[in-house]
């Protein structure tokens, strides 16, 4: 029988989030035999770019939801409308980014359609028609895999948990739905956003294809300085473990674990890091993960591809001299 | 008039002192418990709140066993003025839908006049962010998620900072609203006489029947969502593990790795 998955395209600043791309590679390589369908929200006609880009994402179908009153988002107004698509068309499976957006509107979506959700989920899959949704718990202690007794089965994905694939040229079909906006413009009323101010956003890194990641055993700034530049010649970005980043040698937005980023990487280069289960929970879906310790007893020696007994400091240095 | 404030508080395991059984489940037994610390944010928030305005009242609401009384205790003794705990048997197990829907009834049966509900971000034993947002769709509230500072409020309204890694903004919100809020290991001073007053504060405990919640959205039963199963991670891979007698040779190791990830790149 098949499923049929929907899955919400969140777009930001006339952009495809990667998280939405990331979770339809994960579902058409690894649901049997479904259907992927895409919704999205906008308030002016999409750019003609956007429109191609969004036959290029591996959709089935793509449902539109286009209104002058989703002009920013407001998570009221959202789930309001996106729940009555959802109860429209009735999908087994529905999957959003838990990103800061995602993270606000799949819980009011859930108790709106009083349906079970499972938030920021590593692990998709389907058992017997079943969404089957994994993820951390217990400050990444445990991992809970968690299954809903109502329909649709409704997660949200961390970004970067899943790998990012090309997609073969679909014909996705576009299919307009008319949601109903009754009483929207006093829901708007009741918040006003005064100003925003946007951060200098460092480009995603966390689907790059190689990470080169430090931590204690980088024993200071300044290597995590010669970390960068290595990285500029390999073409590599850098990442941190948490406690390389709580000493302040590292920015948090390049933490790598649980209560930093997931990555899926191609080739993951952790130098100096013990392999904590919070670390490792983060590079679950890292294709090769390649660890460098003096410690050849270090918990990560035993959880990596390749295991390399040396010093973290001169593996760089000589790395360094290499690619120069 | 006096503006009303409903902070939700959790009882939760200290998991930065987790100990494993023999089956690799956690061991509960001697599991020191904390108020999740984002919720000691948010009471910090109500009480921000309370300086602000003067004629405020802050009342700490949460849902659990008995035991979560200390829990609001110490709610009190950081300066709310009462303190209710939901608890039934019934309410065990309640995922966050369930969950959501306690205290929704709670809200609606016992303040239903509240102007403001303040809850932290997310329960760090969970981390699931869900249950401000299940609340405020069940009240049908307007809601900011992740606020780090109050810049203004008046009975009305209120204007709040989020400061997230992608943005800072400036957010007006109409009462009744519900925020949550990314504030967490609050250096809290417990005021001159907290103590005091909450060993002499009664604490409220309420039931299913006390809130009207019909006990079939309740609970285990009542949640959607089930664990099939859950388990210690464990890390597969089939490890090589390499011993180098120089640095030279380990990095001659790591650069034919990455070149192979290279490689592989470019077909
Ligand atoms: C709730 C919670 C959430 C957490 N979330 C995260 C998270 O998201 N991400 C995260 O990373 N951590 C997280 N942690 C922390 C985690 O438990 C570890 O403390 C942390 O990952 C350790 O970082 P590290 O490996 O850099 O340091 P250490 O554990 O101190 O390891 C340093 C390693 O370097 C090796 N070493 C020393 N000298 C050298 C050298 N010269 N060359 C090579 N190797 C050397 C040592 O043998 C050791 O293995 C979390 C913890 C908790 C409780």
């Amino acid at each position: 029988m098949t499923t049929n998955t929907l899955v919400y395209i969140e777009i930001n600043n006339n952009k495809i989030e990667n998280v939405s791309k990331e979770i339809i590679s994960h579902v058409s390589k690894n649901f049997d035999d479904t259907s992927v369908c895409g919704f999205l929200t906008v308030n002016t006609t999409l750019s003609e770019s956007l429109f191609s880009e969004l036959r290029q994402i591996g959709l089935d179908k793509i449902y539109i939801i286009q209104h002058e009153a989703l002009k920013d988002f407001n998570v009221e107004v959202f789930s309001g409308v996106i729940s009555q698509l959802i109860s429209n068309i009735q999908p087994q499976v529905l999957l959003m980014g838990a990103t800061v957006n995602g993270r606000e509107l799949a819980p009011r979506i859930a108790a709106n359609l009083q349906i079970g959700l499972t938030a920021d989920c590593t692990d998709l899959k389907i058992e017997d028609n079943m969404l089957l949704a994994t993820r951390p718990t217990y400050g990444g202690q445990m991992m809970a895999t968690i299954y809903s007794k109502t329909l649709p089965g409704f997660a949200t994905v961390r970004p970067g948990a899943f790998l990012k694939r090309n997609f073969p040229e679909k014909n996705t079909e576009i299919v307009y739905f008319e949601a109903n906006f009754d009483g929207v413009y006093e829901i708007l009323n009741k918040t006003e956003i005064l100003s925003t101010e946007y951060k200098p956003q460092t480009d995603d890194w966390t689907n790059s294809d190689i990470i080169i990641a430090g931590g204690l055993g980088l024993k200071s700034k300044e290597n995590f300085e010669k970390l960068y530049k290595l990285c500029d010649l390999i073409g590599a970005k850098p990442a941190a473990s948490r406690a390389a980043v709580e000493l302040g040698w590292a920015p948090s937005e390049i933490q790598v674990g649980q209560t930093g980023r997931s990555v899926s990487a191609k080739l993951y280069i952790a130098l100096g890091i013990s392999g904590a289960l919070q670390h490792m929970t983060g590079i679950s879906n890292a294709q090769k993960v390649l660890a460098v310790n003096t410690d050849k007893n270090a918990p990560i020696m035993s959880c990596s591809d390749v295991a390399i007994v040396a010093d973290a400091t001169a593996v760089i240095e000589a790395l360094t001299n290499k690619f120069s | 008039m006096c503006f009303k404030i409903l902070v939700f508080v959790k009882q939760v395991p200290d998991t930065t002192d987790i100990r494993w059984t023999e089956h690799n489940t956690i061991q509960r037994e001697g599991l020191e418990s904390v108020i999740n610390p984002y919720d000691l944010g948010a009471v910090q928030l109500a009480k921000n709140i309370k300086s602000a305005l003067g004629d405020c009242k802050i009342s700490a609401v949460s849902m659990g066993p008995l035991q979560a009384k200390e829990a609001l205790k110490e709610a009190i003794a950081f300066g709310c003025d009462d303190a209710y705990l939901l608890c039934d048997k019934k309410f065990a197990g309640s995922d966050t839908l369930a969950t959501a829907y306690v205290l929704s009834q709670f809200v609606k049966t016992h303040c239903s006049d509240f102007n403001l509900i303040i809850c932290g971000y997310q329960a760090v034993d969970g981390d699931t962010a869900q249950t401000p947002s299940s609340l405020a769709q069940r009240l049908g509230i307007a809601q900011i998620t992740g606020v780090t500072a109050l810049k203004d409020i008046c009975n009305e309204y209120s204007v709040w900072i989020k400061d997230t890694s992608a943005y800072k903004q400036e957010i007006k919100i109409t009462h009744p609203a519900l925020v949550s809020t990314t504030l967490k290991d609050i250096d809290f001073t417990v005021p001159v006489n907290g103590w005091i007053k909450a060993q002499t504060t009664d604490i409220t405990v309420l039931s299913a029947g006390d809130i009207s919640a019909e006990t079939s959205k309740t609970g285990f039963c009542g949640s959607p969502t089930q664990v099939k199963k859950a388990y210690r991670p464990v890390i597969v891979r089939h490890t090589e593990l390499i011993e180098p007698d120089n640095c030279e040779e380990a990095s001659n190791s790591i650069v034919s790795i990455i070149n192979r990830c290279k490689e592989q790149d470019d077909n």
